[in-house]
């Protein structure tokens, strides 16, 4: 169960994020829409340790995450898998030693094991044959599906996906939502998944959360959100504006 | 009034503004280092890391550090010789050389170059992981970046300054004595007798500690740089430009400090 209380951050005094309190119930999936700029991403970063907040507590089934020293910190990270938004491959490595690293990190030293599972990822993205390639020789789209590989390998029982189908055409993008159902529903794991595919998140999330300009302006199940009066949540799940772009 | 007010404001808000940065990115290197020093206890070096950065530190610089050295040998020779030639000190030719190459020339020449091509290299890639979120991947996956990252190039550079000067060192005498034989006609073997009569074993080591001095310099200002990066690829050119003017300016610190104390 992660639980976010009243989480404030500033950046240069002003409010990127603000009072923003949200539970994740173990084994669900929330679904965090909104426009770009408005927190997510750094709501993620909160959630996992890797910015504080200036306001406000994260907890993991009951820890306090802010609280931890570095080696309970980095106990908690190895139950956490990531993607994030812009890739983050490890430039020096090729990409099958990006998808084993966290696999090496956690002491897994049989390089049969880890070279059976690192192709089973890379199956099961749909990219079998790139294994020998670098970061820099893929198109974003091949990353990002690298990135998810890496996140998910080591099975952790909490996983953050920062937009994990941006810049995927529509058959990857369904077959990533597919692996992110499979994977909750076979291993159980809770999960946050930042996306504006809001076709592909309605299928795999169990509640939604929309956040604008750093506020949290609706937290529901999917019956809610597809009821709400909210207009801003509205226009955003059902992808329509009143205004007239002016050009 | 309020003019003369913002005259004399405006400069000294500039200086004291200038002195804060200065003071914290002085502040932050003091902190990377207490930080690298922490993780002496227990001591723990990621293998193919620190031997990755060793190959790319060290043998990758070789060949530009042979040419470098081989060239300085052989300015040296040449600067002196007009002298040497008129007084007829031709025993004289090879302390002469050896004696700058090895306390002062070499190290500096050396580190100036290492610092250029390693340190700003260190730091565009440190930096280019910290602006494209590679750095907060491995602390996501439970991995301390400091030691993963820092410390193993911090060694390398260190060690790998050291040889490269060791290798420097002998190159440039090499090149001396190449250049006194076939350009001054000054024959070799005299060129050693005068290194090995008239140079100190001290000599030797008063530049190797300093190559020491300046592998640590570089390592630790290039690594702050790389890690404090922001800003994107602004901030990665802007890292860069520090790290290479802040690691020039300590390595010629470092040799005043050396030189005043040990003369």
């Amino acid at each position: 169960m992660i639980v976010v209380d009243n989480v404030t951050k500033y950046y240069e005094g002003r409010p990127v994020l603000e009072n923003v309190s949200v539970e994740i119930p173990e084994g669900t999936n929330l679904g965090v829409i909104g426009p770009g700029g408005c927190g997510k991403s750094l709501l993620l970063k909160i959630i996992c340790g890797l910015v504080k907040p200036d306001k406000g507590t994260v907890e993991i089934d009951g820890v306090d995450v802010h609280k931890l020293k570095p080696t309970e910190l980095a106990d908690l990270r190895f139950r956490i898998g990531m993607l994030f938004q812009n890739y983050a491959l490890f430039d020096f490595m090729n990409v099958a030693d990006n998808i084993a690293f966290p696999l090496r990190q956690a002491g897994e030293t049989d390089e049969d094991e880890i070279g059976r599972r690192v192709q089973e990822m890379l199956d099961a993205i749909d990219l079998p044959n790139i294994g020998h390639q670098y970061g820099r020789e893929l198109s974003g789209g091949m990353k990002k599906r690298v990135s998810f590989a890496r996140a998910v390998i080591r099975r952790p029982p909490i996983i953050f996906y920062d937009d994990p189908t941006a810049g995927l055409d529509p058959v990857t993008s369904s077959k990533i939502f597919l692996l992110l159902r499979d994977i909750r529903d076979n291993y159980g794991t809770t999960s946050i998944t930042i996306s504006h595919d809001i076709e592909g998140i309605k299928e795999i999330c169990d509640n939604f959360a929309m956040f604008e300009r750093g506020r949290l302006v609706f937290h529901g199940t999917r019956a809610e959100i597809e009821e709400t009066e909210i207009k801003i949540v509205r226009q955003f799940w059902d992808g329509f504006s009143d205004d007239e772009l002016n050009v | 009034m309020a003019q003369l007010k913002t005259v004399i404001e405006s400069p000294l808000s500039a200086i004291g503004d200038r002195f804060l940065q200065w003071s914290a990115e002085v502040g932050g290197m003091v902190v990377l280092i207490g930080q690298i020093f922490v993780r002496l206890n227990p001591f723990k070096l990621d293998g193919p890391e620190t031997w990755r950065n060793m190959y790319r530190i060290g043998v990758k610089s070789f060949p530009i550090i042979l040419v470098t050295a081989l060239l300085t040998g052989a300015i040296m020779v040449i600067q002196s010789g007009t002298y040497i030639q008129q007084y007829g000190a031709y025993g004289l030719l090879g302390w002469g050389a050896g004696y700058s190459v090895l306390r002062e020339v070499g190290p500096i020449l050396i580190g100036l170059m290492f610092s250029g091509r390693v340190g700003a290299n260190n730091t565009a890639e440190l930096g280019t992981m910290k602006v494209t979120d590679q750095i907060d991947a491995l602390r996501a996956l439970a991995i301390d970046p400091l030691g993963y990252l820092v410390v193993p190039r911090f060694y390398a550079m260190i060690l790998m300054m050291f040889l490269l000067v060791v290798v420097g060192d002998f190159t440039a005498l090499l090149g001396g004595a190449v250049t006194s034989q076939y350009m001054l006609g000054v024959d070799m073997e005299l060129f050693a007798w005068s290194i090995v009569t008239y140079i100190k074993l001290e000599d030797l080591f008063h530049g190797l500690f300093k190559s020491i001095a300046f592998g640590f310099a570089i390592a630790v200002i290039s690594c702050h740089f790389g890690m404090s990066t922001s800003g994107g690829a602004v901030g990665v050119g802007r890292a860069v430009n520090a790290s290479v003017v802040g690691s020039a300016i300590a390595i010629f610190v470092i040799d005043f400090i050396f030189t005043y104390t040990f003369l």
